[in-house]
């Protein structure tokens, strides 16, 4: 091949978004918000599996929560006719995210399964993907937090734990995704299948409103769910092409 | 070319400015102590301290993830506008009045810009990385992300800080050259290094032109840019009242706003403290008024036109954004930024005030502390009334934050210090140039040469 | 071993017309020392040309395609997908290139100046530290002692205040 056909394969090739059109799974979630109750299960769950510290009372009453989902709750009309909506918000994983663009320092940056993925250890705190974001998801560690005694005991050892100055943010639990996708290889060199792997949020609702699994399987539950005719997206006229879908609670 | 005659020679000039570096008095030394303890005191110490315990010892929250730290980072850069940019400009337009002054403004510049570059160390949550946003090889084979508009701040800002280095520099060769032949010792050497050996030919004073103007003609566009750059970092997101396109023509705007009002103060600080009051005059301050009126007026315009794109585009979130400004927590800010900034410059209408020095210092100094409020408001509030009503939150900057920022005026003070010691800090060539020819002095001696 | 005649002027036009005038007599290699630049002098001592400009469009050029390498050559290297963007977005890399083609112009004009002056000046020449106050200088070198009785008279009919002698450059 001549060397300017090899260049314009080249331009071609790096004129696209490296992964986007090719993903290898991509990793959705769905969430019916008719069946959330709002108990935050799911939030304690996630706090269990990747070791989010507990930031303690006055730092919440700073502002300074550390949670990597949080259920917003929103009231309509007054006593004794309120009505109460909630949404779990948790990283959207948005295929367009705004916040992988303004890391100085490429510390986030969307993977080949759709997530969209921060690195710890690069993480300089610039906190620029804080503001970027329109969601409000990315939370900072603004101290060392520790465990006291015995509670390290209860740290999940697939999960790292992140050090002051590091922003961190919901990962979809990629470290199951990991171990599915291990074991799948493991077994056969087969696909993950739909319900194999559930991140903590998933796998504690009581009501089983939040659903995960891969987009690009056509039979899994979370496509049943994503073309549902009530499912939206939070934000979407922001094109942020997130990969959380609800389904708008139906007032009867 | 010349508006004004001086009464004075050559000669007084360049006494005057020499004495001004070789002779030091104690008022000097204890103004240098000064600063360099409230800088220790007040910049250093609490930095220290939250590099120890965290960011959490300022008061940024969820999500009010930025605070004063980039608001004061933004203001000095916007300040380091003042002083390069306008002496370039002043410089292609071959006016006479920046002579005197340009010097002192191009210092302002680069310490402005020092200052600025250490509040990017301040700010981040692991500045002991900040190195990583330079690209260097190394064996990681990682690379910044130059995607990202603070990567495009990182390279503006690296370039701005070379280009104004080398131009106070270039711009002081002459000079250095003239203190060279009075001062004796370590000053001796010193200024002989810096001079390059400068002996004022005709041929040097030529390539010395040329150097200049094109300096100056490529800074222009780096200094519009670099501000621009810099607000980039707010309009490229995409949350409301921050994603703007009105953004890069407002803070090019504010920061030669804010840097020209900080001239005026440093000028008249220069005037009482280092003697210069025959150089530094009535004219320059009318000018800086003028100036500062202009830039006050269009700063107006662009204040009203955010409000109105934000109020016509109809929006329940711009709605929201722009209530919460004017009448939210912070609105006390805001329309203390308002008379400051776009109320009180409109005395500067009457000459009067224009050419009286202390009036224009007392509004000059507003004038900053208004465009400080500003650039606190821009991230305060935005940041407050974002998408999600359940993530707005109110930032209230902490102890470590305001000592912070009183320390790094005193840092700033302090480097300004030992520049007035180092660099002439009056142009002496250019004033030369407005006089008439020099008076006739009788000669020293043809025997030996003033040490 | 040649020695330098050096003429103080008080004012710019006479050192003009010193320097025109010994010009004409044949004296070359003219030097006029001055605090502040002096306009006419080009039509004095002829026309000087200033390379400092081909250093500096040489200087943007390379800064550019520099810049463009830069961002789009470490995009290359480990692509790294943000944001939906392509792996070379043109925005971006091309702020990139427009800060680095000032950076190298800026500091190809410094070397240009450095180069073209011939400055820092390594060995001593000629020089008078009242040309750095309020003197106007005219120096030559002279080969003998006679061009310097010559150079002498030049000087003193323009207007000299005072003519001193100098040894030239050190070799």
């Amino acid at each position: 091949m001549s060397f300017f056909s090899r260049f314009m394969d080249g331009w071609r090739k790096y004129r696209k978004p490296g992964y986007y059109e090719e993903f290898d799974y991509h990793w959705t979630m769905a969430i019916d918000l008719d069946k959330c109750t709002g108990c935050e299960a799911c939030m304690t769950a996630c706090q269990a599996e990747n070791n989010i510290p507990v930031v303690g009372e006055e730092e919440v009453a700073r502002g300074r929560e550390m949670q990597w989902i949080r259920v917003e709750r929103y009231w309509e009309g007054e006593y004794p006719n309120a009505k109460l909506n909630f949404i779990p918000m948790m990283c959207q994983h948005c295929d367009a995210a705004p916040c992988e663009t303004v890391c100085p320092v490429a510390a986030t940056y969307h993977n080949q399964d759709g997530l969209n993925a921060q690195i710890y250890n690069r993480c300089i705190g610039t906190r620029a993907c804080a503001v970027y974001c329109p969601y409000e998801v990315r939370y900072f560690n603004y101290y060392d937090h520790g465990w006291d005694s015995p509670l390290e005991q209860q740290l999940n050892p697939d999960v790292t734990v992140r050090g002051k100055g590091v922003m961190e943010k919901c990962t979809f639990c990629i470290q199951r995704i990991r171990q599915a996708k291990d074991m799948a290889k493991d077994d056969d060199r087969r696909r993950v299948q739909d319900g194999e792997v559930q991140p903590a949020c998933v796998q504690t609702c009581p009501t089983k409103a939040l659903v995960f699994g891969n987009r690009k399987d056509r039979e899994s539950e979370v496509y049943q769910s994503m073309t549902d005719p009530r499912n939206y997206r939070v934000l979407d006229e922001l094109n942020t092409d997130s990969s959380v879908f609800y389904l708008k609670k139906v007032d009867a | 070319m010349t508006t004004e005659t001086f009464k004075l020679g050559y000669n007084d000039i360049h006494d005057d400015v020499v004495r001004s570096i070789v002779k030091t008095g104690p008022k000097y030394y204890i103004a240098l102590a000064t600063a360099g303890s409230i800088t220790l005191l007040c910049f250093f110490f609490p930095w220290f301290y939250q590099l120890y315990y965290g960011i959490g010892a300022a008061g940024m929250n969820h999500p009010g993830v930025w605070g004063t730290y980039l608001a004061s980072f933004i203001f000095w850069i916007g300040l380091s506008h003042s002083g390069t940019l306008l002496s370039c400009v002043l410089h292609l337009t071959n006016s006479s009045w920046r002579k005197a002054m340009y010097r002192s403004a191009e210092a302002m510049t680069l310490f402005s810009l020092v200052v600025a570059a250490t509040y990017v160390m301040v700010h981040v949550g692991r500045p002991w990385f900040v190195h990583w946003a330079v690209p260097y090889p190394n064996q990681m084979e990682l690379w910044p992300n130059f995607r990202s508009p603070l990567m495009f701040d990182v390279m503006a800002i690296a370039t701005y800080i070379t280009g104004s280095t080398i131009f106070i520099y270039m711009g002081s060769i002459p000079d250095f050259a003239a203190v060279r032949d009075r001062t004796s010792g370590w000053r001796n050497t010193m200024y002989t290094l810096l001079s390059l050996g400068w002996r004022g030919t005709d041929k040097e004073w030529h390539r010395l032109h040329w150097a200049y103007t094109f300096l100056a003609v490529l800074i222009i566009p780096l200094a519009v840019s670099v501000h621009s750059i810099v607000s980039w970092d707010f309009a490229m997101s995409i949350v409301p009242s921050l994603h703007q396109t009105i953004f890069a023509p407002y803070f090019v705007v504010g920061a030669i706003y804010s840097g020209t009002a900080g001239i005026v103060t440093v000028m008249f600080v220069l005037r009482k403290t280092m003697g210069f009051e025959q150089y530094i005059t009535k004219v320059h301050f009318d000018n800086l008024g003028k100036l500062l009126l202009v830039l006050s007026l269009i700063w107006t315009y662009i204040n009203g036109v955010e409000l109105f794109t934000a109020w016509y585009s109809g929006t329940s979130e711009e709605y929201e954004a722009l209530g919460y400004k004017l009448f939210g927590y912070y609105a006390w800010l805001y329309w203390e930024m308002i008379l400051f900034c776009a109320v009180a410059p409109l005395l500067m209408f009457s000459t009067r005030f224009r050419t009286s020095f202390v009036p224009m210092l007392i509004l000059s100094i507003a004038i900053n502390i208004g465009m400080f409020t500003e650039r606190f408001l821009i991230i305060a509030t935005s940041l407050s009334r974002q998408y999600l009503p359940d993530a707005w939150g109110v930032y209230v900057p902490s102890l470590v934050e305001i000592s912070i920022m009183v320390g790094s005026f005193a840092l700033f003070t302090t480097l300004f210090l030992v520049f007035v010691k180092i660099f002439p800090s009056v142009s002496m060539y250019e004033v030369k140039e407005t006089m008439a020819t020099p008076k006739m002095e009788p000669l020293a001696p043809a025997s030996g040469s003033p040490a | 071993m040649t020695s330098n005649v050096i003429g103080l002027f008080h004012d710019p036009e006479s050192a003009l017309t010193a320097a025109g005038e010994l010009k004409g007599a044949g004296f070359e290699s003219l030097e006029i020392m001055s605090p502040v630049p002096i306009h006419g002098v080009e039509a004095v001592l002829g026309k000087k040309k200033s390379v400092i400009k081909n250093f500096t469009f040489m200087g943007a050029l390379i800064g550019g395609i520099s810049g463009f390498a830069l961002a789009a050559g470490t995009a290359i290297a480990w692509p790294h997908p943000v944001g939906g963007r392509p792996i070379i977005t043109m925005p971006p890399f091309l702020i990139i290139t427009y800060e680095l083609t000032i950076l190298f112009g800026i500091l190809a004009t410094v070397l240009g100046f450095i180069v073209s002056s011939r400055l820092p000046a390594f060995r001593n020449r000629v020089y008078v530290p009242e040309s750095a106050v309020d003197k106007f200088v005219v120096t030559a070198p002279c080969d003998d002692a006679e061009h310097f009785k010559r150079a002498e008279a030049i000087l003193n009919q323009a207007g000299a205040e005072q003519v001193r002698a100098m040894s030239g450059e050190e070799s």
